[in-house]
């Protein structure tokens, strides 16, 4: 009886934890997260942070290009309160297909050329580990 | 290893490769780098419960290397090897706790550890915190997909049992 009974506790936990965090995913996905303020975009190259740009500033759309270390390009274009991969040279252009964002749920990622365009809040303070705060008490 | 393991192995490994080839010629359905059906997991999980794990983990490394020659880059490699044995050794864990029963479960949780290893290894390559926003995207898709594929294989299974194939 405790031979049989064993794995169909396990099986029932692990159905449980499962779906559990199924539950909290979709919360997570589905959950609003909206700001007044509008949003600055930080592109990032190889995990370095090469410009922000304040989207509520930007009033007429341009693009440029940024090229990565082993010459892999993406063509980023900048709208008013969104931002996105025009075009890339990476093979299965994801990046692109990943379209225009303006909020900061999902960045927007080529992983081939390393690059990740994150939108975050323009009240928020940029996450930064390696720079040194200029501010000390 | 006798020769008619040897070439049942190899013609699982072939067969995985083509089920890999024939999911990468279907477009992404959904525009998050790492969601996709991860179908060639169906092989890894019928070797699993009718085979061993040596003989799974044989066949896993072998499709992943073929498959990086022959479709990726060099950078896939990565991704691949890390989703393709944090989820081998997840699968073998839970495998061996359920006793082989309930393939569905194990798949699910194969899928999740699968996509978890491959955002660890984007997390480490991008070396960008921004990435780890597509947590609850993976989690979700990983369990989803690998409920699917654990399904699969376990249907596959019986009939492989059946025709004596095995």
């Amino acid at each position: 009886m405790h031979k049989t009974l064993q794995p169909k506790i396990i099986a029932v936990m692990t159905g449980a934890i499962l779906l559990l965090l199924c539950v909290i995913s979709l919360l997570c996905i589905l959950l609003p997260r909206r700001h007044a303020s509008g949003y600055v975009a930080d592109i990032y190259q190889e995990g370095k942070l090469l410009t922000s740009i304040p989207l509520v500033d930007v009033e007429t759309p341009y693009s440029f290009t940024v090229t990565g270390v082993s010459g892999c390009k993406n063509e980023i274009e900048v709208r008013p309160g969104s931002i996105g991969i025009l075009s890339a040279d990476c093979p299965d252009k994801l990046c692109v297909h990943q379209g225009f964002i303006s909020d900061s749920r999902l960045p927007v990622t080529c992983l081939p050329n390393r690059l990740v365009i994150q939108l975050r809040p323009a009240e928020q303070e940029l996450p930064n580990s390696s720079a040194i705060d200029i501010i000390t008490y | 290893m006798s020769t008619k393991k040897l070439t049942t192995l190899a013609l699982y490994a072939t067969l995985s490769l083509a089920i890999y080839a024939v999911e990468s010629a279907i477009p992404p359905l959904v525009p998050i780098p790492g969601i996709k059906l991860g179908l060639a997991n169906i092989v890894t999980l019928i070797l699993l419960q009718h085979y061993s794990g040596k003989d799974a983990s044989f066949v896993l490394f072998a499709r992943i290397l073929l498959s990086t020659l022959l479709f990726g880059q060099l950078l896939s490699l990565f991704y691949s090897l890390a989703g393709g044995f944090f989820s081998l050794l997840t699968m073998l864990l839970f495998n061996r706790l359920l006793q082989k029963r309930w393939v569905f479960l194990t798949g699910a949780a194969g899928g999740l550890a699968h996509n978890i290893g491959q955002l660890l290894v984007a997390f480490l390559l991008t070396a960008t915190p921004g990435v780890l926003a597509y947590l609850p995207f993976l989690v979700l898709s990983g369990i989803l997909t690998g409920l699917f594929t654990g399904l699969v294989a376990s249907f596959s299974g019986r009939y492989l049992q059946r025709f004596r194939i095995r």
